[in-house]
């Protein structure tokens, strides 16, 4: 202890005799007080005061605005409590601020997250690119302003989107940046298998919100139960269960900072933007898409033509193999197709399917599915071209008199199906006629036959009087 | 019951082709009826019940198969009956084919009915018997041949223009309407429910008649076959209990099938 104390005083000498008495510190430096905000404000309450020779990536101005402070969450430190190292007056430039001093907890969360990491890169942001440098704001009262200062064009898309709208309206439930991202702090790259935003996370991240029914309640959300319904779904369970990255999660097909109302036809889930969204992956089929009638009514803008969600459905889509699918969708060919379907079931094909075989032909299996072309198109699967090979896809050995069996054929059509017509009367005139006589007949004989047992006792075999 | 005299009415072979009948008539109704009616829930559990429409199908074709039996049966049968020079088949007190009695006694029955005139004395055959008969038969052809139709598709299609299967499904479909409906109502009530014979005519499995039904109800054949003294060759020993117990089982399960199937149509047809 002596010794070191010796050598400090040495030290102390020493350095007496480099600086020249008067200078910067007339005291040695660990005894000097630190200086008061005063002391410091002699200097930087002066507007013009520069940095001596220009810092890339920091301002040159070395005002420090009084009124600032005081306003700030910091309003009750010294200038000293930040800069610690700080003398009054001090030649040579101060180290940036340590708010780690302080703030140790911060940077545990900071640690790993992409903020950090980008560090030391340009542009990349420290505390105060954030929270401000004097004008330090707390965290509650912090707007996304502060994460468009670096990410303005997400935060200028956000804005327009949905969830930005909802929130100029004031409603402080729509999603901004923290919700989906996470708190700003330990905010990692969508990359990062252990960010709420990387491809696997997404959907939990937006069930936070869209797995509430009463959420979709009241903000007129159609799909109460949409987050159950893509989890069940094709694209839900590829993601979940397999973890595919190529499997379409929300933002696939919603957007991310862009999600807009699918009303609006801005968005990319609006009817008519449909098709491109979901052939951004599935581009062959929506090729073929394309081509048939369907797609081509779609793209000339009429409303009525089906988009993929109008038979897939958007939230549920299943396998297309199974046949709980492909029987269930013939209804939904039915709900514009609704004579086709009527008649459909008035036949062998029609009837199977709805007691749930698969095996016969359904809707798609003649028409095509995506590739569904008018009757009138030589490329349709059922143009007279063509027929023969459609039907014998399941009726091997079909012929061209096969092929005349009408499998939307209507009874009730006199001009169209006259032999069907005389047909379906003849059967029921047979059967009306039939039952008529003897629905009169069993009416007449009932009562008499009573009259006759009760005459002639229990015993069918009794004594009574000849008849 | 057991103390009176017994006479055959139906032969053995008669009473295993009407089995036959019976048994695939409510096996085709059974297994048919869900296709034409998929759109109800009872249409659809019962399918289900079978084990869906793959096996409704083949049990359909499997019954199919009985009734074209029993039908090749019975034509053989009466072959046989030409061959051996039998007298009657196609005309006569014994025969099938309807004559102008038939004709006059309904009328005279159905002024029975209203209480202006006796009943009418019956043969062999009754007019509604003869029916029934001639709609077995006259429904197997059409719904046979319409049946085999659909099942054979592309056979017959080599020779028949392909609206001939739109007709078909009309008419198999609507003619086994006809058919499960009349049964189950008309033939049920003519044969076994009307207040005479209720709950059930176990004639059609034990074969035997008692005397004093025999004449009360087919007067004409009993007074000719005393007359020529035939009578005492179809005398029988009376039923035995096993069969008459055989009848009951069998007769009323099957009448319940019938009755129930029959609800169904009806409630689904009034809805």
């Amino acid at each position: 202890m002596a010794r070191l104390l010796t050598g400090l005083g040495a030290l102390l000498l020493l350095g007496s005799a480099v600086w020249p008495a008067g200078s910067a510190g007339a005291q040695p430096k660990p005894a000097e007080p630190k200086p008061s905000s005063q002391d410091c404000l002699a200097c930087h309450a002066d507007k013009d005061l520069k940095r001596g020779a220009p810092k890339p990536g920091r301002r040159d101005s070395l005002f420090a605005d009084e009124g600032e402070l005081k306003a700030s969450a910091h309003a009750g430190l010294e200038c000293a409590a930040c800069h610690r190292t700080a003398t009054a007056p001090h030649d040579s430039p101060l180290p940036p601020v340590q708010c780690a001093g302080c703030h140790d907890k911060v940077r545990v969360e900071l640690g790993g997250g992409v903020h950090v990491s980008a560090r030391g890169q340009a542009g990349a942001p420290a505390c105060a690119s954030c929270h401000g440098t004097h004008d330090v704001r707390r965290a509650a009262t912090m707007t996304i302003e502060a994460c468009a200062s670096c990410h303005g064009k997400q935060v200028q898309v956000y804005r327009a989107s949905v969830h930005g709208r909802s929130r100029q309206r004031g409603d402080s439930e729509a999603a901004t940046c923290r919700s989906c991202h996470g708190s700003a702090h330990g905010v990692l790259a969508k990359s990062d298998p252990r960010s709420s935003t990387y491809h696997l996370n997404l959907p939990r991240t937006c069930a936070q919100c869209h797995a509430d029914p009463e959420l979709a309640k009241r903000y007129n959300i159609p799909i109460a139960n949409v987050y159950q319904l893509y989890m069940d779904s094709i694209h839900g369970r590829a993601v979940t269960k397999s973890g595919l990255l190529v499997a379409a999660n929300c933002s696939d097909c919603h957007g991310s900072h862009d999600i807009r109302p699918h009303t609006d036809p801005g968005s990319r889930v609006f009817p008519a933007n449909v098709p491109k969204t979901c052939g951004a992956c599935h581009a062959g089929v929506l090729a073929q898409y394309a081509e048939s009638v369907h797609g081509k009514a779609a793209a000339k803008g009429v409303s009525m033509a089906p988009v993929c969600t109008d038979c897939h459905s958007a939230h549920q889509i299943r396998r297309v193999e199974g046949a709980p699918w492909q029987l269930d969708v013939i209804r939904e060919c039915g709900s514009c197709h609704e004579e086709s379907l009527r008649t459909y079931r008035d036949t062998f094909h029609g009837k199977v399917t709805a007691l749930g075989m698969a095996r016969v032909a359904k809707c798609a299996d003649c028409h095509g599915a995506h590739t569904v072309r008018a009757l009138s198109d030589p490329a349709s699967s059922v143009s007279e071209a063509n027929l023969v090979a459609t039907c014998a896809k399941c009726h091997p050995g079909a012929t061209a008199r096969f092929a005349e069996f009408q499998p939307h054929a209507d009874h009730s059509n006199k001009a169209r199906y006259p032999i069907l017509y005389y047909s379906y009367l003849l059967m029921t005139t047979l059967l009306v006629g039939t039952f008529a006589f003897f629905g009169l007949h069993t009416l007449l004989w009932l009562p008499r036959s009573l009259v006759e047992r009760l005459r002639r006792g229990r015993a069918p075999g009794g004594e009574g009087p000849e008849p | 019951m057991t103390q009176g005299r017994y006479y055959f009415r139906f032969n053995l072979y008669h009473r295993i082709l009407h089995g036959m009948v019976m048994v695939s008539f409510l096996g085709l109704a059974v297994t048919g009826l869900p296709l034409k009616y998929a759109q109800t829930g009872w249409g659809l559990g019962l399918s289900q019940a079978l084990g869906g429409p793959f096996t409704a199908g083949y049990l359909h074709r499997f019954f199919a198969i009985i009734t074209f039996t029993y039908f090749a049966l019975h034509l053989g049968y009466i072959a046989r009956l030409v061959l051996l020079r039998r007298p009657g088949i196609f005309w006569g007190p014994d025969s099938m084919v309807p004559q102008p009695r038939d004709l006059l006694q309904i009328f005279q029955h159905m002024r029975y009915f209203l209480g202006w005139g006796p009943r009418p004395r019956f043969g062999r055959w009754a007019y509604w018997e003869k029916f029934d008969y001639w709609a077995v038969f006259w429904g197997i052809s059409i719904i046979g041949a319409s049946g085999l139709l659909l099942w054979f598709p592309t056979f017959f299609a080599r020779v028949l223009p392909g609206w001939i299967f739109n007709v078909a499904i009309i008419v198999h479909s609507d003619e086994a309407l006809l058919a499960v409906g009349f049964i189950f109502t008309i033939h049920f009530f003519n044969g076994h429910l009307r207040p005479e014979k209720f709950p059930m005519d176990p004639v059609i499995f034990t074969g035997r008649v008692e005397e004093e039904e025999f004449r009360r109800d087919h007067p004409v054949e009993y007074e000719r076959l005393r007359a020529e003294g035939r009578l005492e060759s179809r005398r029988a020993d009376p039923p035995p209990l096993w069969l008459r117990n055989f009848s009951l089982v069998v007769g009323l399960s099957a009448l319940a099938i019938g009755l129930v199937l029959i609800c169904l149509i009806v409630t689904t047809a009034l809805k």
